[in-house]
């Protein structure tokens, strides 16, 4: 055994302990029985990494603590980290009916402007300053997005992104410029893949060339974006390199890549062709390594998270290559505040040399990405330094600022692996009536006895 | 009012030559620069003026370090 930790009954949700054990193949098991409901496993590493040294460094639970994990959530005494981000949903609406959708969106209500600019104050004044991501449903559905915007940045929140789907952004070039007047610093653009095979199986409807004149507007209008794609055993898994190769392409308005591993809350297919096996993200790590030539060592665990909650690298962005920064072994991990990662991403995301942007609008064009010509690329990517011209410190300094880029996972918790000593340390929270709520407390959604029984015991 | 002093005013203080600017090697977490800065042709000691240490080399320090 290695770890005692508490989690919940994936079916009625209540606390119980729970044990994380590892097999003789390095993989790691978590166990846990509900009275009522039977003894669940499910695997949270896959053993492609040592364990024991990715969470080294981190607290185990105390026998006494956990034990309210996550019903009492709203934070309570026990949580030890701050927010970096808040998630705010500003709509309930959306124009895509996805198949995999934490929040469930897709119906027709929304807060009133006024309620949402309570909650900016609120969010706001927060101890650890923590930056904004508006989303929803599809937030760019409310035409007062600019002014929300606006409000949120003159309250003081130092940044403030949009979680989108891109399709506005898309059809209408003016917004992305709208709402960069209003102060929006990234757009958080959620993609799956580079062939609209992935979109058709995951967001019903082909998307890729959406994605492509989302980018392109938000570029011109001096707007970083980030990839985010939701991860799929069976969907996705195997082309993470041709969404890293991808964006790597289109930087500097492409900042980084953000992988989401699947994670079964909200609204996820009942019967299907999807698995239903987790993605664990020394799985992805090492897919993405072995897909892109990029190695562990260019990647970290989060500093801020719980570490088995997020990893990250950084690179420069190198005409289609990356140049690694981040060196793996270079020093012990300690943990961070939530306003030291807000900073630290930020410093990577956000250009503040206003030249950017006519550079931006030069770069790429939407006729340039065609669907062609980035399909089942599987490049080597990994650019040592040692054999690029930025260790010239002049260099590195003009690269590093106009051309630096993130690779960088969240994997989400759900009713199956959800574990209260991951939890207490989470730092994206969802404001919700007052309250800031671990992200994955939020969203939990029990499983459907009937749907799930081959992961039951 | 300070006095502007050239780079190529400056002599090496045990030396007394006029140093030259040389590339200077510079290892941070596991990754290698150069940089150009004066050093005297004598003895090899480098000058790293105030602004360089601050400057330009703590910069690369900071977008070295993981947070």
């Amino acid at each position: 055994m290695i770890r005692e930790t508490r989690s919940v009954c994936p079916v009625c949700l209540a606390n119980i302990p729970a044990v994380l054990d590892q097999r003789p193949d390095g993989s790691v098991v978590m166990t846990k029985t509900c009275p009522q409901h039977g003894t669940w496993e499910t695997t949270v590493w896959r053993g492609r990494l040592p364990f024991s040294r990715w969470i080294s460094g981190t607290a185990p639970l105390a026998g006494s603590e956990g034990l309210h994990c996550p019903e009492a959530c709203g934070l309570c005494s026990e949580h030890v980290q701050g927010s970096c981000c808040v998630v705010l949903e500003v709509t309930e609406r959306c124009n895509l009916r996805c198949r995999f959708c934490f929040a469930d969106a897709g119906k027709n209500s929304e807060p009133p402007l006024t309620e949402l600019l309570d909650a900016v104050q609120n969010i706001a004044h927060t101890a650890s300053r923590p930056m904004l991501q508006l989303s929803g449903g599809e937030p760019t559905l409310r035409n007062d997005l600019p002014d929300l915007i606006r409000a949120a940045r003159e309250a003081g929140i130092p940044y403030v992104q949009v979680n989108t789907n891109g399709i506005r952004l898309a059809q209408e070039p003016d917004l992305a410029q709208a709402l960069a007047d209003a102060g929006l610093n990234f757009v958080f653009l959620q993609f799956d893949g580079t062939d609209d095979r992935i979109y058709r199986t995951l967001r019903g409807r082909s998307m890729l060339e959406i994605k492509e004149k989302a980018i392109a507007n938000s570029g011109a209008a001096g707007l970083g974006v980030t990839l985010v794609p939701t991860v799929v055993p069976g969907v996705n898994l195997r082309i993470l390199g041709d969404i890293v190769k991808y964006a790597a392409d289109r930087s500097p308005v492409v900042r980084g890549v953000h992988f989401q591993p699947v994670s079964y809350f909200g609204r996820v297919p009942e019967n299907g062709p999807v698995s239903p096996e987790h993605c664990t993200m020394d799985e992805l790590l090492a897919s993405l390594c072995e897909q892109t030539g990029l190695v562990f060592t260019d990647f970290v665990p989060s500093r801020c998270d719980h570490p088995l909650c997020g990893f990250h690298g950084s690179f420069i962005a190198e005409k289609g290559l990356l140049i690694p920064l981040t060196h793996g072994n270079a020093a012990p991990r300690t943990m961070i505040t939530a306003g030291e990662n807000r900073e630290f991403v930020a410093k990577h995301w956000l250009r503040q040399n206003t030249e950017l942007k006519a550079e931006n609008a030069s770069v790429h064009t939407p006729e340039q990405y065609t669907a062609a010509s980035c399909r089942a690329v599987n490049h080597p990517l990994r650019l040592p330094m040692e054999n690029s011209d930025v260790t010239d410190m002049d260099v590195f300094l003009r690269k590093v600022r106009s051309q630096s880029f993130t690779v960088s996972c969240m994997p989400f918790q759900d009713a199956m692996n959800l574990d209260a000593e991951r939890l207490r340390n989470c730092s994206l929270h969802v404001y919700r009536k007052g309250k800031l709520v671990p992200l994955c407390a939020e969203y939990l959604t029990p499983v459907d006895p009937a749907g799930r029984k081959e992961e039951q015991q | 009012m300070a006095e502007f002093v050239s780079y190529e005013d400056i002599l090496c203080s045990r030396c007394r030559v006029r140093m030259e600017l040389a590339r200077a090697d510079f290892t941070y977490l596991g990754h290698n620069f150069h940089t150009e800065v004066m050093r005297c042709p004598k003895c090899g000691a480098v000058y790293i003026p105030e602004e360089l240490a601050e400057g330009k080399i703590a910069d690369a320090e900071t977008a070295l370090e993981d947070k």
